[in-house]
């Protein structure tokens, strides 16, 4: 309904004011049809480009042509088409106006489609997406429940005939398992606040030292053996995040390079400000990255049909997790094997980007 | 020899329950406990505990609501057993008036370690009011309120009227989580703007003429989503 009422506004306001603007130039170059025609035709093309549909097009440039017949051309306020010449200026017009309604309404159906098209892609990616996600969760939940079912039962069964140190070996790797678990957990519970709909999170302003520093004291208490060097720019800096979700990355990543790196040296932790983008590094001084993996190490599959894949378990899924929220927060996050070992660096935005306007 | 201190613990989840009333035991604390609110609020009623955990999520009632009501006639310390991802519920604790907040899961050093800063806390406060202390020190920090004078390896260092205002509240409550909204109102007044970044600025200054390296802090730690925390007061009796 409001489309049909859009469309008879818009016809009619762009006829009138040609109209008007017609009669004006007619009063004063008297007897000039061929330009009254081309006024009327241009605003025959405006027309079509701010209506929906054909109809708009079509009924105007019928009524412009009346108009232009009634009343710029002699007889004056009489439709007359016997006039020598005119049914060509007539049929010009027609047909002019036609053929540009036809193709700007074509044109905003081609646009529409291809809309629509490139919105069912990225729905079937989010879908691959969250599918790939689920395998490789339930692939890698399964090793530790193993670990933590076999242990316990061992220990139940056999606890006589076990040793102290035994018993103390079985409950450290039931431990080890189970913190492994709850750590992927709450990867897992980090990307629901990711919401469904707009893949996008809800930004609060954070000043990023507390962050950083919150996330180093969380890997403290995990892994209090971590050596960490971490620095932060000399101005504050407050950006829009959601700050759980950058601290969980920025856990997932000093984790990896303390627990991947095979290196004790320090690992470095600092924050670069740009004039756009503010810029976090985990840098580690180990062993790096295989280069063949570094190209889809971000997937969350990188680990299948790998010969170490059992040194590198668990760092596919944190990793995914890490860029699907990097992403909701419009920056990038990437990874480069550098002299003496790996770094990986994301960016987040200093302002809110809006793209409202947008959809 | 110090009388043992009692302990609720209202907590619906039996297995971890259990856990925790060994450890409590093992660490040579008097222990009872509740499985839902109702029971556990006309224990604390009867027993007089000297600290209650409590968790969030209990089957009859809110534990915001529990909180309240256990304020309405004590202020014996709460502590909270929260889930990770609940932020707004710890805030919401902590408003109501919940001492600390502890996350799941934990460890038993962990919990420990809370327990006893939030049990000598409150004896300390009872037996001398907070505006009664004068002296906060902590590593190589010392805050003289009487003075007005804060120092760092023995050297004064200035701050600005905001900022040790900021620095005496967390201080006088060192070891307890302050939530923005708390300290907030402590320091700008009541009506103050809910907008926290100006006291994120402030807390960025302090940061700086507080700590060696800001990102890694040794007196002042971020509660991300809640507060601050400040490390304890080594000065306690």
């Amino acid at each position: 309904m409001s489309v049909v009422v859009k469309n008879s506004i818009v016809t009619f306001c762009g006829l009138a004011a040609a109209t008007i603007f017609a009669f004006i130039f007619s009063h004063f170059a008297p007897d000039n049809v061929s330009n009254i025609s081309l006024i009327y035709i241009l605003t025959l093309i405006i027309i079509v480009r701010y209506t929906d549909g054909y109809w708009p097009g079509l009924i105007s440039s019928i009524i412009a042509v009346i108009c232009v017949n009634f009343l710029f051309t002699y007889p004056y306020f009489e439709l007359n088409f016997t006039l020598a010449g005119y049914p060509v200026t007539f049929l010009g017009m027609l047909g002019v106006t036609l053929f540009t309604s036809t193709m700007t309404t074509n044109m905003k159906q081609q646009a529409r489609v291809i809309a629509e098209k490139d919105k069912l892609l990225s729905e079937t990616e989010k879908e691959k997406m969250r599918a790939n996600l689920l395998r490789a969760v339930s692939h890698d939940l399964r090793t530790p429940l193993t670990g933590i079912i076999g242990a316990s039962s061992s220990y139940l069964e056999s606890k006589d005939i076990l040793s102290e140190q035994e018993k103390d070996a079985i409950v450290t790797h039931i431990q080890e398992d189970a913190n492994w678990l709850l750590n992927m957990v709450e990867n897992l519970l980090s990307v629901t606040r990711i919401s469904n709909q707009s893949s996008k999170v809800k930004k609060t302003d954070e000043s990023v030292e507390e962050i950083v520093s919150a996330a180093i004291l969380r890997l403290k208490k995990r892994l209090p053996e971590a050596a960490v060097t971490v620095s932060v720019p000399d101005d504050l800096l407050i950006i829009p995040m959601d700050a759980i979700l950058i601290e969980q990355v920025l856990i997932n990543l000093l984790e990896n390079a303390v627990i991947h790196s095979k290196s004790t040296q320090p690992i470095l932790c600092y924050v670069e400000d740009g004039p756009q983008f503010v810029t976090f590094h985990v840098k580690d001084f180990g062993v790096g990255i295989n280069p063949e993996r570094l190209k889809n190490i971000f997937d969350g599959n990188s680990y299948i049909g790998n010969s170490e894949s059992d040194s590198n378990k668990g760092m596919g899924i944190g990793l995914s997790i890490c860029k699907t929220i990097i992403t909701a927060h419009n920056g990038t996050i990437d990874v480069k094997n550098h002299s003496q070992g790996a770094e990986f660096y994301f960016t987040l935005p200093k302002e809110e980007v809006s793209y409202e306007s947008e959809t | 020899m110090n009388p043992k201190h009692e302990i609720l613990l209202i907590e619906d989840e039996r297995n971890i329950c259990n856990f925790i009333m060994t450890t409590l035991k093992s660490n040579d604390y008097k222990v009872n406990y509740a499985l839902n609110a109702s029971t556990g609020l006309s224990l604390a009623a009867s027993v007089c505990p000297d600290l209650i955990l409590l968790d969030l999520g209990l089957p009859d009632m809110d534990g915001i609501d529990v909180i309240k009501n256990i304020r309405n006639w004590s202020n014996v310390p709460i502590i909270v057993i929260s889930a990770r991802t609940q932020e707004r519920e710890k805030v919401e604790a902590l408003d109501a008036g919940a001492d600390d907040y502890i996350t799941k899961p934990f460890g038993t050093s962990e919990l420990m370690a809370r327990i006893r800063t939030a049990l000598r806390r409150y004896t300390v406060n009872n037996n001398a009011p907070l505006s009664s202390q004068s002296k906060y020190v902590a590593k190589e920090l010392m805050i003289d309120y009487e003075k007005h004078v804060i120092t760092i390896c023995g050297t004064i260092v200035h701050f600005t009227q905001i900022e040790y205002k900021i620095l005496t509240y967390l201080s006088k409550n060192a070891g307890k989580v302050i939530t923005y909204d708390a300290l907030i109102s402590h320091v700008w007044g009541p009506f103050a703007d809910s907008n926290n970044r100006i006291l994120r600025v402030n807390m960025a200054n302090i940061r700086r003429k507080l700590e060696s390296n800001p990102a890694d802090p040794q007196y002042i730690f971020t509660e991300i989503g809640i507060g601050y925390r400040m490390i304890d007061n080594e000065n306690l009796p």
